[in-house]
């Protein structure tokens, strides 16, 4: 059975409600690796039904990843149930509508194909080309497809792949980072990679301590990557905007970051990681979050929609997460102009070079503060240019400030995965630019560079 | 369940591996929530499947398939000892000797929580929310979980292990926005509340209805209060805030994978090293941690672990050295020290990890929070944790509480909002010169620790008492 025939199945034992299936079946393989040897190799086939039933101003919501037709009818019993037991609520959204959707890449045969023979070996290619370290990270591959049909007719159905490589090149006193991420896994070159990590790693050796206080720098497309993912939470959702954690709360239409920063969240770009819908069956659309510096929009789904009386946007979450409201999950950055990061370190002169972030953390939403960690791969940048390495620092930013002057960002943008793979898989990324900033607020030291 | 795992186990041993486990697992979950009045989650879920994991020369592989059927059980097998095959062995990995056992285990509960009903659930989560109510407060939540696993482990060393077990929890809190200032307060633990192995009687111990009116206020007065200034200075930190320091300070570091860097990909390595057993000055002579999987209501409670080996309690740090740290049967092998017992997997389709149980702060033999503050001429009293961040070797740390008040001569004095405290591990705790007795001792369940690639969230608990720190770094500011 194909995933939709699995949701109208669900739906039929639905009969006589407003109903909505949706189906999330994945198939994947992750080769996790340390020292350079694979240690945890995990794979998963899974399907997970979720059915959501409004009855009278109520919703209940239940799921299993059983479909034979008996379990389904469980399903649906169970999710009445669940239906009844709420209080009603006049606001609810009807079940979104039967709409047309956009055409989107990101199916590629070949990643679908991969065997778990071929995800190791992929591993293995990225092991070897670090030679002079221990290899840290994965491979992984999966495939996914997600169908959703509803009483009002909708019927949704997308087949997405993914390929990600990780690598950590590290030793005693040394590591350095590299990863990429596509749906297509003939885009990922594991020797490059983990060259890439290897080369990091060797400039790391020597660490040297760095007095708190505010520095420029220069922030890898990793690093930039990590920062937006967690003040996108509180910022860029329409949830937090109508609660009034969002930074941009009382700020859309104002000027709020450098001129060079234009932010969106496009899940339809076939740079990225293309979805055709969101879990509600609304089709994805391009939305501007920041335009030239300006705060222009927040993401929606059907729920915060109707109370800020928009439309959707196409961002919301499965059921179980949607508490959190609606996400970009599809961040987009506007390159620059700068054709390295050497370039970018020139125009900061003097201050820090970061190529990732470890733990990130909100500190205060309205005010987009964020304390975290640098890791693999942070230096001093003199006279423009990336010098000696530094130990892991703690930083703590309003990255509203880091992100008021910036002196530039580079044309060239990467794919950063931004999904550790918790739950059912559903690959997220960002497309970003390096990026110079004038103000990162170095509050701490750390760890070392290395194992 | 039981003749899938040895069906699974079997086939794995006709693939070729040497070492076979499998785990079978049933679980639901109820998640019920209500923001400002109105239902925001009310869901049902339930998932089962089985999990297999083999050694084949010299290399692991786990596969999982959804269906508990003998074609799911045997396919996973045969894919795992696949997978192992590709990865390729370099070096044997040995396995800490086990005696294999047989036994069950069911968590004690004196009302399951699944014969609660949703609408009566609903209700409680609406009463607690009701009060909440408070003019200043603008967003009010409340949120009840119920979970039931069944697992069944068979392992072809002959272990064979059924567990059952009931988890519940829940948790209120209260938002107040005036200003540009944004202020949280939350019972009896932010991010979702607290948790514990045990029936729906926990969730109605909680007192989330009694304790509401406290958290609204709270969150309104935070509006009104002083940033916390800058500097260094003593600190009392309440026993929930307690925990989670304990948590990412001790738990995490002490994990043997992380100190042998097979988790440096993700959550990161450790500060320790394997020759730091018996040696490192973790801490002040008042600290004593111990790893507790046999903890009464412990979210980390189990007869035997996700390798069949068997529950115990163990010394972590002894009067603030080094004794222990949380291992699997590899990573025990490898040190050539105790026998691991601290591997679990988050469901059928995760491979287990070496992960907290039940990891607990020592009290003192007595003493009062405000016997802590009494001491105190000029500091700060934290509670509650807001944010966290500690890096990747465990070391340099900064959390912030929802809220705090000064100390004044022995006395709490002004609140204070936007709170931080940051350290560096070894130092930080090193610093420890009070801890309260077992009358502030609370045991906290958390549901949200995150490790693992693919990711994993492990359920564990902490018992921390009160504790009192001197010259701490308090108020970063961005």
């Amino acid at each position: 059975m194909t995933a939709l025939d699995v949701a109208e199945a669900a739906l039929r034992h639905a009969a006589g409600d407003d109903a909505e299936a949706i189906v999330h079946a994945e198939r994947s393989g992750l080769a996790r690796f340390a020292a350079s040897s694979i240690h945890q190799p995990t794979l998963i086939d899974d399907v997970l039904v979720q059915l959501t039933v409004l009855r009278d101003g109520r919703l209940g919501v239940a799921t299993t990843n059983r479909i034979d037709d008996g379990s389904l009818a469980e399903l649906a019993r169970r999710a009445r149930d669940v239906a009844d037991s709420a209080s009603p609520d006049d606001d609810l959204p009807l079940l979104a509508p039967p709409a047309e959707l956009p055409a989107v890449d990101g199916f590629d045969e070949e990643t679908a194909s991969l065997d778990p023979a071929e995800q190791a070996s992929l591993a293995a290619r990225a092991i070897a080309a670090t030679p002079a370290a221990s290899a840290y990270g994965f491979f992984t591959s999966g495939e996914v497809e997600l169908a959703i049909a509803s009483t009002s007719g909708l019927e949704a159905v997308q087949r997405f792949t993914d390929a990600t490589l990780l690598v950590i090149a590290a030793a005693e006193d040394a590591s350095g980072y590299a990863e990429r991420t596509s749906w297509r896994v003939g885009e990922i070159d594991p020797t490059a990679v983990a060259r890439e990590a290897a080369e990091k790693a060797g400039r790391t050796r020597g660490a040297g301590e760095l007095e708190p206080g505010r520095y420029a720098a220069v922030l890898e497309p990793y690093a930039v990557s990590d920062l937006l993912q967690y003040f996108s939470y509180d910022v860029f959702s329409g949830l937090a905007l109508l609660e009034e954690r969002s930074f941009f709360a009382d700020r859309l239409g104002e000027k709020v970051f450098d001129g060079k920063i234009s932010i969106a969240d496009d899940s339809l770009d076939p740079q990225g990681l293309p979805k055709a819908f969101d879990f509600e069956g609304t089709p994805k659309r391009r939305v501007e979050l920041v335009e030239s510096g300006i705060a222009r929009g927040v993401v929606w789904d059907r729920r915060t929609a109707a109370r800020a009386g928009t439309e959707s946007t196409g961002h919301a979450l499965s059921a179980r997460d949607r508490g959190l409201g609606p996400l970009p999950l599809a961040l987009s950055v506007s390159a620059g102009d700068a054709e390295s990061v050497e370039e970018l370190a020139e125009l900061v002169g003097d201050g820090i070079y970061i190529t990732r972030l470890h733990y990130v953390n909100v500190v205060s939403p309205r005010d987009g503060v964020l304390t975290g960690m640098t890791r693999d791969g942070t230096f001093r940048i003199r006279d423009g240019k990336i010098g000696k390495p530094l130990v892991n620092l703690r930083f703590t930013v309003a990255v509203p400030e880091l992100l008021a002057d910036v002196p530039g960002l580079t044309r060239a943008r990467l794919l950063v995965n931004q999904s550790d793979f918790y739950d059912e898989r559903y690959p997220t990324a960002a497309l970003v630019p390096a990026l110079a900033t004038a103000a990162f607020h170095v509050t701490g030291t750390g760890s070392r560079p290395g194992i | 369940m039981r003749t899938l795992c040895v069906t699974a186990v079997e086939a794995a041993l006709a693939a070729g591996a040497t070492y076979a486990d499998a785990r079978a697992v049933r679980r639901r979950t109820q998640q019920v929530a209500t923001k400002n009045g109105r239902v925001e989650t009310l869901n049902d879920a339930e998932s089962e499947g089985i999990g297999v994991r083999v050694l084949v020369d010299g290399a692991w592989g786990f596969a999982s398939d959804r269906r508990l059927e003998d074609a799911g059980a045997a396919a996973a097998a045969r894919r795992a000892c696949a997978f192992a095959r590709a990865a390729g062995g370099r070096t044997a990995r040995a396995l800490a000797p086990l005696e294999s056992r047989r036994g069950a285990y069911r968590t004690p509960f004196e009302q399951d929580p699944f014969d609660v009903t949703l609408s009566e659930k609903v209700d409680l989560c609406l009463r607690a929310e009701a009060a909440l109510t408070h003019e200043n407060v603008t967003l009010t939540k409340a949120s009840v979980r119920a979970l039931r696993e069944h697992k069944l482990f068979v392992s072809s060393e002959g272990a064979e292990i059924e567990h059952e077990r009931v988890e519940c929890g829940g948790g209120v809190d209260a938002v107040a926005v005036a200003n540009g200032l944004y202020q949280a307060r939350s019972y009896p633990s932010a991010f979702g509340g607290s948790s514990a192995q045990a029936g729906w009687e926990y969730v109605e111990r909680l007192g989330l209805e009694r304790e509401a009116p406290r958290v609204a206020e709270q969150a309104a007065a935070l509006l009104l209060a002083d940033p916390c200034p800058a500097g260094l200075t003593t600190i009392v930190i309440d026993s929930e805030q307690m925990a989670l320091q304990v948590h990412e300070s001790v738990g995490h570091p002490t994990e043997l994978d992380r100190v042998y860097g097979t988790e440096a990909a993700y959550a990161g390595t450790s500060f320790l090293e394997p020759a730091d057993l018996d040696r490192l000055p973790y801490g002040s002579e008042l600290m004593n941690v111990t790893a507790d999987a046999t903890t009464p209501g412990g979210l980390g409670t189990f007869a035997f672990d996700d390798e069949g080996v068997p529950a115990s309690r163990e010394p972590i740090v002894e009067s603030g050295v080094l004794r222990g740290f949380l291992s699997s049967r590899e990573t025990a092998a490898t040190l050539g020290s105790g026998r691991g017992g601290s591997m679990r997997a988050e469901s059928w389709n995760r491979m287990p990890l070496v992960r907290m149980t039940n990891l607990h702060l020592e009290p003192a033999e007595h003493g009062t929070l405000e016997e802590l503050i009494a001491d105190v001429t000029d500091g700060l009293y934290l509670e509650q944790n807001r944010s966290w961040s500690i890096d990747d070797k465990r070391l340099n740390f900064q959390f912030g509480t929802q809220i705090a008040w000064e100390i004044r001569n022995g006395r709490l004095g002004r609140m204070l909002r936007d709170a931080t405290y940051t350290g560096v591990t070894p130092i930080f705790w090193g610093s420890l010169d009070a801890l309260g007795g077992p009358e502030t001792w609370v045991l906290y369940g958390l549901t949200n620790c995150g490790k693992g690639q693919p990711g994993q969230l492990a359920h564990v608990s902490h018992g921390a008492p009160a504790a009192r720190f001197r010259d701490v770094q308090v108020g970063v500011q961005a």
